[in-house]
């Protein structure tokens, strides 16, 4: 490697040369392509090693920001793909129901089965814990939810992350643990990851099911309306109105 | 080359470049799909797309960072193209079996396909660039890490512990090795070519 040179380089983007120098060097760039191209590369390897370090922190929060983003992406995603059948029975059910909700529906509370749709769970973490995330992963997943909570216990115990921190929310919401539910939820809600909104939203669900109508619409009304699910959060505030 | 004027779907990048959760969350509801259908007509899955969008994504974030990514077209042309290409090649590079590309050419006005032409380039030079910090040994990489959070080259001194006149040679030469193996892949790669 000629050091030399490469010490020259950075002296010379320093300015650290004296005039003569630097219009000696200058000149020799003039009338040595090979050296100038070597110049040119190591000016930008400058640029590429600021961009590298300086933004290392925002480039982590953006991927790992990202990855959430996808998984939930391709796995809600999911239930998209059905087939025509399917999209008949749901065309026929939503009949039936617009006139289950014509004639008998007056005036009646929201309850919270009607907005219990929990979506499944899928861990991708790897290392010790992911014996214990597969087995509360199925358990959730398969609406096993008493079972699932003392696996989420767990797993929190040896690393707190807002996923599984949110589903575990979700399995104490589903055994009526209200008060440790609504704890994880507020939880969420002070934080700052991607299920802030959804934290509210499993809130004001447990304010429903305890019949708080009051509690569960205030909560509503907090959630951004970029939340990806705002239809279901309009749908709540008018049935409680 | 004339400055051709910003497209408003600029706000997508710019989105990308703040970690916007909702601007990301729109991209995957309103420009994924549409890559993941042509994945998995093409030999693909689900994982692949999930796979090539985060890394088209994770590459948009870079050139937005460093300032050299205007968009001068739809935004959902460009995007789909980058994640078809990419996926195209990672086909070609894991199968033997013969990939058409069909050129978009004709469907695509110029400004888009020198856009793509752009990030396709500054994504090599990113790898080139990874590739070759990786091969630095501990004590370089420690280096420049520090010379480049910290800037101040007195201070770097001061943290590892050595003199001034020694981080600064140092970091010459550090750059200095990235430079030359950068410059011997670029050599061979056009006499390859050649």
């Amino acid at each position: 490697m000629n050091e030399e040179r490469y010490i020259l380089f950075d002296q010379y983007l320093q300015g650290e040369l004296t005039v003569d120098e630097r219009n000696g060097f200058e000149n020799q760039l003039s009338q040595d392509p090979e050296m100038a191209a070597e110049f040119e590369t190591f000016k930008n390897l400058h640029v590429q090693l600021e961009d590298k370090f300086g933004y290392e922190e925002e480039r982590e929060a953006f991927k790992a920001n990202l990855k959430t983003i996808s998984d939930k992406h391709f796995n809600t995603s999911k239930p998209k793909v059905i087939g025509l059948n399917a999209w008949y029975f749901a065309a026929a059910a939503s009949v039936l129901i617009l006139f289950g909700l014509f004639f008998f529906n007056y005036n009646q509370n929201p309850v919270f089965e009607d907005y219990n749709h929990p979506e499944q769970a899928s861990f991708t973490e790897r290392g010790e814990t992911q014996e214990t995330m597969q087995q509360a992963q199925t358990a959730f997943n398969e609406r096993q939810y008493a079972e699932a909570i003392p696996l989420f216990e767990s797993i929190l115990k040896e690393k707190k992350t807002p996923e599984v921190q949110y589903f575990y929310g979700i399995s104490l919401l589903e055994e009526s643990h209200y008060k440790k539910a609504e704890t994880v939820f507020n939880e969420l809600i002070s934080g700052t990851s991607v299920y802030k909104d959804k934290a509210k939203w499993n809130l004001a669900l447990s304010k429903l099911k305890q019949k708080d109508y009051k509690g569960c619409k205030e909560t509503l009304q907090t959630i951004s309306q970029d939340y990806e699910n705002y239809d279901d959060v309009q749908n709540l505030l008018d049935d409680l109105d | 080359m004339g400055k051709s004027k910003i497209h408003p779907d600029q706000m997508y990048i710019e989105g990308l470049a703040a970690n916007d959760s909702a601007i990301i969350q729109t991209i995957y509801k309103k420009f994924v799909p549409k890559v993941v259908m042509f994945i998995m007509n093409n030999s693909g899955d689900k994982e692949h797309a999930q796979d090539v969008v985060q890394e088209v994504m994770i590459l948009l974030f870079n050139q937005a960072k460093a300032n050299t990514l205007q968009l001068t077209c739809p935004f959902d042309a460009y995007f789909f193209l980058l994640c078809k290409r990419k996926w195209l090649n990672e086909l070609k590079k894991t199968s033997n079996k013969g990939v058409t590309i069909n050129e978009d050419a004709v469907s695509m006005n110029e400004s888009a396909l020198e856009l793509i032409g752009q990030t396709e380039e500054f994504d090599e030079k990113q790898q080139l660039f990874d590739t070759m910090f990786q091969k630095l040994g501990e004590k370089c990489q420690e280096l420049l890490k520090l010379s480049f959070t910290i800037k101040s080259m007195e201070e770097v001194a001061e943290k590892l512990n050595v003199t001034y006149g020694y981080v600064r040679k140092k970091k010459s030469l550090c750059v200095g090795q990235l430079t030359q193996w950068i410059q011997e892949a670029k050599n061979f790669k056009s006499l390859k070519n050649n």
